[in-house]
């Protein structure tokens, strides 16, 4: 056992000192470099999902400050049309209301506010429907037989389309539902009413919300 | 014996006309279909969530399912509503099996790296250890005299 232990120590160089391995050779450095890879993508995925929960406010940011920002742009089916619209089934593109003041309301047939909203709604699109303007319903997340059983418990004859996915929430910066928007003739953004429009009581907010939509009728074509 | 017979028969007419009048029963497991889909406004699965929405969307289920629908029918119908973001899991098929390929793939493969790691640990630390207990030329020469001391 002596002889070979001293044959192997002898067979190392003994001239030499024993050499020390430092730093990483290429393969742990490529494989090093892919965890970092993998890592750093997991954490972007992890930090875009989280920045994107947050609710985009920029539209009332922009109103509060005076200014109208474009409204953000959807094509959805038609629910429920009228006279100059594409018929239900069809596609409805926002683009295609440019020209005219819009009222937007975002609602859904299971919002009990949107119950007290209705017919607030459909006496705005009684009264100013002659001067060019259109209420638009953006039913979402709701189901179709319940949507259009909802138009008619209500009586309810301004158009509106489906958005099944809700896909027009995050782009409105929408919490809820209702919510109501004022467009002007060039498609943007005069008014944002974050919650149910009322006429009575301390809530009343018809009057000012209609006020902005006679300046958006008043102003030039 | 005859008379025997013949209320055999007679039970055994009555049983199939009975079968046969008796209306379809709906096949929808109703809770394992709540569980594979989600509440389009809390995103919790439908059966555990109460938001106003989802209640309408079970209600709209066990309406459906009353109809003699199949499960996959009421499926189909409320994600061709809903979009397919009322599914609670991605369904296993097209562009959305990656979903479920992805995870399966990485578990295989941490399973086949560890042991290989591990074993190119060990290699390594041996190789280590080996290096460690080599003695300097002066240490051999001091063994050789010691070790001639002891023989003496």
């Amino acid at each position: 056992m002596r002889g070979a232990t001293l044959t192997h120590v002898s067979s190392e160089d003994p001239g030499k000192p024993p050499t020390e391995r430092r730093g990483w050779d290429r393969r742990q450095i490529t494989i090093a470099s892919l965890c970092a890879v993998v890592i750093a993508a997991i954490a972007t995925l992890l930090i875009v999902g989280l920045v994107n929960r947050n609710v985009n406010n920029s539209i009332d940011a922009a109103i509060a400050k005076g200014q109208r920002v474009p409204a953000p742009a959807f094509t959805l089916p038609v629910l429920t049309s009228t006279a100059g619209l594409p018929a239900a089934g069809q596609n409805l593109s926002l683009a295609q209301l440019r020209g005219h003041p819009v009222v937007l309301n975002i609602w859904a047939s299971w919002c009990v506010p949107c119950t007290d909203e209705a017919p607030i709604l459909q006496s705005i699109w009684d009264k100013y429907r002659s001067k060019g303007v259109y209420v638009l319903g953006v039913d979402v997340k709701d189901l179709t037989g319940d949507a259009l059983a909802f138009h008619k418990e209500f009586g309810l004859t301004f158009p509106t389309v489906r958005d099944g996915e809700g896909n027009i929430e995050g782009p409105y910066g929408t919490t809820g539902v209702p919510e109501s928007f004022i467009l002007d003739r060039q498609g943007r953004l005069a008014a944002a009413l974050r919650g149910p429009l009322s006429a009575s009581g301390s809530t009343a907010n018809v009057n000012s919300f209609v006020s902005v939509l006679d300046t958006v009728i008043a102003e030039p074509s | 014996m005859p008379v025997i017979r013949r209320l055999l028969a007679a039970i055994c007419a009555v049983l199939i006309l009975a079968t046969a009048a008796a209306p379809a029963v709906a096949s929808v497991d109703i809770l394992s279909l709540e569980q594979q889909l989600k509440c389009p406004t809390c995103e919790v699965p439908l059966n555990v969530s109460n938001a106003p929405s989802a209640l309408r969307i079970k209600a709209y289920i066990e309406e459906k399912a009353a109809a003699g629908w199949s499960s996959n029918q009421i499926e189909q119908s409320l994600v061709q509503q809903f979009g397919r973001d009322i599914l609670a899991t991605p369904p296993k098929s097209g562009f959305d099996l990656i979903v479920w390929l992805v995870p399966a793939a990485l578990i295989i493969a941490g399973l086949v790296a560890i042991p290989l790691i591990a074993r190119a640990w060990i290699r390594r630390n041996r190789a280590a250890a080996r290096a460690g207990v080599t003695p300097s030329p002066d240490e051999v020469e001091r063994l050789d005299r010691e070790l001639r001391q002891l023989g003496d």
